[in-house]
């Protein structure tokens, strides 16, 4: 006789209240999930969130309300629960996921572990702990009206990187300095402007005119000449810009001068460049000054931040925003810097005011502050009601892992309208493990290609085996029959070696490393191909990784998800600096929760695929797997 | 009356908009102007009303009214959030009087703990929105017959145990908008180069499309007649869920409650028998639904009634905010296999 504890089994729900649960991340999907935990009925729950409390999360994270702002979202969340539920044992950490403390021992604890994060860097990780620990993990993610659950389960499912994820977009460096052609690309110029003025210079993020640009060269002679003087020069010009704004005291005016009309000016002798493509116009701050018109208040039905101004009024903006943060640089002392952030008001001036001069300059349509903070900010439209639904789906997925029904479980994507079949949510069988995952294969290996003359150590730990393999902390040795120590994970163990070049250490075409995160127990042989003769801009390629491309246009069908919010069939780029990297755009199978205001946690870009014609069988009444066909990134 | 923009406060203050920045982002400001003109009745307090509270007082809405009779027992302090410990035996509504409240000052809560059927026809006349959850047959079919004529847009959904549903009436011409790309024409002529020498057009920019959908009334929804050749054909692409639906609502009208777990073995038997009698009456096969459903349509379901709720609370934001295509005319989900779907039932 089947005997009922509300709407469960009663060995479900028994098994409910004395298994422990871990959900990572207690913001909008968060939120939602420890909800629905406490009413189904688990008991032991533990959230972690390094994140605090903001204004803009209140429209859905409704655990928290404005009194709470600036406070843990882990620790809100968890008293909130306890209001509706005093028996439930929740623990909250107010840290990181990634945090060494974090390791196999203590997901071993957890019957599930539930994500509900908004990056891949975090993601990666609880993935491979999870495989490490063999816990079933079930990952999700959401974006606007969009979202999606899965399932992941070592040995028996794909892992979260056994599909490989393009990697964020990044424009050439000479588009952003010399040619922009879309708003977008001012804007990355912008918040380069930004650092190198203000915050931590980096030589990824010049902004002045590239004299080495390839397409400025009228011929094969002229590019070399061109190269090799933009080198030599370097070593006499690199008065940082930095240094320049400094010895003028971050004057406004001279500034303004220098970015929009000097280096315009200059970029306009590149002729070439200007041949098939319209010319900048450089400004002139007296000019503007005289023709300045006073301001016409638009009609006040919109938002303040919705208003385009006119040409002076961004200049004025520029002007104020640069005083404003020149005393805040001054206030912070000697070798100040200051980190770009969205909501801070002066920063957000700032790009806001630089990428529209910089736009108007190409010939583009100026934007409003509200638009170019999306872009600047990665920000993704959230709402309460998708991030509900899958909160719900997950649990439900939860169930049946704790059930032991783990045939049953499905990947599910929430549509914005119902596909051919009427289905607004569409489950899909899992896939199995991939052969060849460097991840999750039992001894995962990869081939990359670089220059093994010009990789720093560091370039590969930082840039390869962190940003691009998810590794936390890498430690590589050279499989060259003596085990020599390349990186260590040990704080400044191998420091000595970040600068010197690969081939430093007799690494050339094929050599072997071994590289480990023994936090995350995970191993991957990296086979190294030399070559002399990558892509402009490119610094390594993953050999087996598709190209980054531009997304194909959308099909044709109407039932398709139109992702028509204004924005954004076009990839995004990382608009941010290495530290910051809060490019969000959307995963395969994994959309994004809410966006943190977090200053510190590196976080790298996924990539939307959505479901749009899928080619189910007509005998089966469930889908079973619907294949991606196009791919979409956004911001 | 949802036609227009509420007149008196064209301005959103600062406050909301750093509050509801991230919806303005999806659905843009005069969506949210409308929503804040918007004031929207919810019936009944149960799991699934307090997801579809929250879920619209999030969003900003003018005014939300709860109205529940029932009155809160030790089951309902586990189907929701809204109600706390303290309240056993006070009325449903009004304990979740205050923690909706907190979710959003901006939004007017009230709470009345009165039958819906006792109420006047005028009482749901004041809303531009009515939400029906936990509601028989009967008095769904009457709220929407009233209200629909009137313009006022009509929601009913219910959770039972893994399965739920939401239907809605947004009457014989409900207007919206929806956005699409704007088409971007390539560029006249080879002689241009790759890049053309003029403005860039920004290859983001959108379009508003006017669009109108007509809805049927509940009555007719529930009244397809399964006799015809037609509708026979049909039956094979045809959710039987619709079909559960008429079995719950029947149980529903017959019981005066939803099948308890308590009792079990009496409710599922019941069920059984309401399934052959309703089955039989539609004039279609009994093999529509088989035995299955019945242990799992036990009790409000907590992740059933957030998967239903956002959905049901999405539909009503965009019915106000006459912003993106409605979902036509009913969804219903089945927890067990993840399923959602959107189905048209009534007259073609």
């Amino acid at each position: 006789m089947v005997q009922l504890v509300g709407s469960l089994r009663k060995e479900l729900a028994d098994s409910l209240s004395s298994c422990r649960v871990l959900v990572v991340g207690a913001g909008g999907i968060g939120c939602e999930l420890l909800k629905n935990l406490v009413l189904t009925g688990f008991k032991n729950i533990e959230v972690i969130d390094l994140d605090t409390i903001d204004v803009s999360n209140l429209n859905r994270q409704f655990l928290f309300q404005k009194k709470h702002v600036g406070k843990s979202k882990a620790q809100v969340a968890k008293e909130s629960a306890l209001q509706f539920c005093p028996t439930a044992n929740i623990t909250a950490y107010h840290d990181s996921i990634m945090n060494p403390d974090y390791n196999v021992e203590f997901f071993r604890n957890f019957m599930l572990v539930m994500n509900a994060l908004d990056n891949r860097a975090a993601r990666n990780h609880v993935n491979r702990m999870c495989l490490a620990a063999d816990i079933p993990l079930i990952e999700s993610g959401t974006a606007g009206y969009l979202g999606q659950v899965t399932v992941i389960k070592k040995g028996l499912t794909e892992c979260y990187e056994c599909q490989p994820k393009p990697s964020q977009k990044t424009f050439p460096g000479c588009t952003i300095r010399n040619t922009p052609s879309e708003p977008i690309h001012c804007i990355v110029w912008a918040k380069y402007l930004f650092n190198q003025l203000f915050g931590e210079e980096d030589a990824d993020q010049e902004v002045s005119p590239d004299t080495a640009d390839p397409e400025a060269a009228w011929n094969p002679e002229e590019a070399a000449a061109r190269a090799t003087a933009s080198e030599k020069d370097g070593d006499i010009k690199r008065v940082s810009t930095k240094e320049w704004a400094r010895s003028t005291g971050y004057d406004s005016i001279k500034l303004f001068n220098k970015l929009f009309k000097d280096d315009i000016m200059y970029l306009l002798t590149m002729d070439k460049l200007w041949k098939k493509r319209k010319a900048p116009l450089p400004l002139d701050w007296q000019q503007l000054e005289n023709h300045a018109r006073p301001q016409e208040d638009s009609p006040g039905s919109g938002l303040k931040d919705q208003q385009v101004l006119g040409i002076w009024g961004y200049c004025k903006l520029f002007q104020h925003s640069v005083e404003t943060l020149r005393s805040q640089l001054e206030q912070k002392g000697d070798g100040a810097e200051l980190v770009w952030d969205k909501d801070d008001p002066p920063a957000m001036d700032f790009v806001t005011a630089a990428a529209n001069l910089r736009m108007h300059i190409f010939s583009m349509n100026m934007k409003s502050r509200f638009d170019i903070k999306s872009m600047a900010g990665n920000i993704i439209p959230a709402i309460a009601t998708t991030n509900a639904v899958i909160a719900g789906l997950i649990v439900l997925e939860g169930l049946k892992i704790l059930s032991g029904e783990l045939e049953s479980c499905r990947s599910i994507f929430l549509n914005k309208c119902p596909n051919l079949r009427k289905k607004l949510l569409v489950p899909c069988v899992l896939d199995p493990p991939s052969a060849n995952c460097y991840v999750c294969a039992s001894k995962p290996e990869v081939t990359v290609k670089l220059n093994v003359h010009k990789s720093m150590v560091v370039f590969l730990q930082d840039k390869i085996l962190k940003e691009r393999f998810g590794m936390v902390a890498p430690d590589v040795q050279i499989e060259d029959g003596k085990g020599t120590i390349l990186i260590s994970s040990e704080e400044g163990e191998t420091e000595a070696n970040n600068s010197k070049f690969l081939s430093d250490f007799g690494i050339r075409n094929g050599s072997r490393l071994q590289a480990d995160d023994f936090l995350q127990d995970y191993t991957l042989l990296i086979n190294v191909l030399h070559t002399e003769d990558l892509e402009k801009d490119v610094e390594f390629e993953v050999v087996g990784d598709a190209p980054d491309k531009a997304p194909p246009p959308p099909s044709n069908q109407e039932e398709t998800n139109s992702i028509t919010n204004g924005n954004k069939d076009s990839a995004q780029p990382s608009t941010s600096s290495k530290g910051q990297q809060r490019t969000e755009s959307l995963s395969w199978l994994l959309l994004l929760g809410s966006v943190p205001t977090v200053k510190y946690l590196a976080v790298t870009s996924l990539n939307l695929t959505v479901n749009r014609t899928p080619r189910e069988q007509e005998h089966l009444s469930e889908d079973k797997h619907e294949p991606a066909h196009a791919e979409i990134t956004r911001v | 009356m949802i036609d227009m923009i509420e007149k008196e406060e064209p301005i959103i203050s600062e406050e909301e908009a750093a509050q509801y920045d991230r919806q303005i982002r999806l659905w843009g400001l005069d969506a949210q102007k409308r929503l804040r003109g918007s004031r929207v009745l919810l019936v009944g307090l149960g799991g699934l009303g307090a997801e579809v509270a929250k879920n619209l007082i999030l969003a900003g809405v003018k005014g939300l009214t709860l109205l529940d009779h029932e009155q809160v027992t030790e089951e309902s302090c586990r189907a929701q959030f809204l109600v706390p410990v303290t309240a056993r035996g006070q009325n449903r509504a009004q304990a979740s009087l205050e923690r909706a409240q907190y979710l959003n000052p901006m939004v007017e809560v009230r709470a009345y703990p009165d039958r819906p059927e006792d109420k006047p026809d005028d009482f749901f006349l004041q809303f531009d929105a009515v939400c029906l959850t936990g509601c028989s047959r009967d008095l769904m079919v009457r709220v929407d017959q009233l209200c629909s004529q009137r313009n006022i847009k009509v929601f009913c959904g219910d959770v039972y145990g893994y399965y739920g549903y939401m239907f809605s009436d947004l009457g014989k011409e409900h207007h919206y908008v929806e956005e699409k790309p704007k088409t971007v024409k390539p560029a006249q002529g080879s002689s241009d180069g790759p890049e053309a020498k003029k403005a860039k057009i920004d290859p983001n920019e959108t379009t508003m499309v006017k669009k109108t959908a007509s809805f049927c009334s509940l009555k007719e929804a529930l009244e397809v007649d399964w006799t015809s050749e037609k509708a026979k054909a049909s039956l094979k692409r045809t959710p039987v869920d619709y079909f559960l639906l008429h079995v719950l609502l029947k149980f529903r009208t017959d019981k005066g409650r939803d099948p308890d777990p308590q009792s079990f073995a009496e409710d599922s038997q019941l069920l059984r028998q309401i399934r052959d009698d309703v089955l039989e009456s539609l004039a279609v096969s009994g093999d529509l639904l088989s035995d299955d459903f019945v242990s799992y349509c036990f009790s409000e379901m907590s992740p059933v009634c957030a998967v239903v709720g956002g959905v049901l609370g999405q539909e009503v934001v965009k019915a106000l905010s006459q912003r993106d295509a409605p979902h036509r005319n009913f969804f219903f989900f089945d927890g067990r296999k993840g399923n959602g779907v959107v189905d048209y039932f009534g007259p073609n």
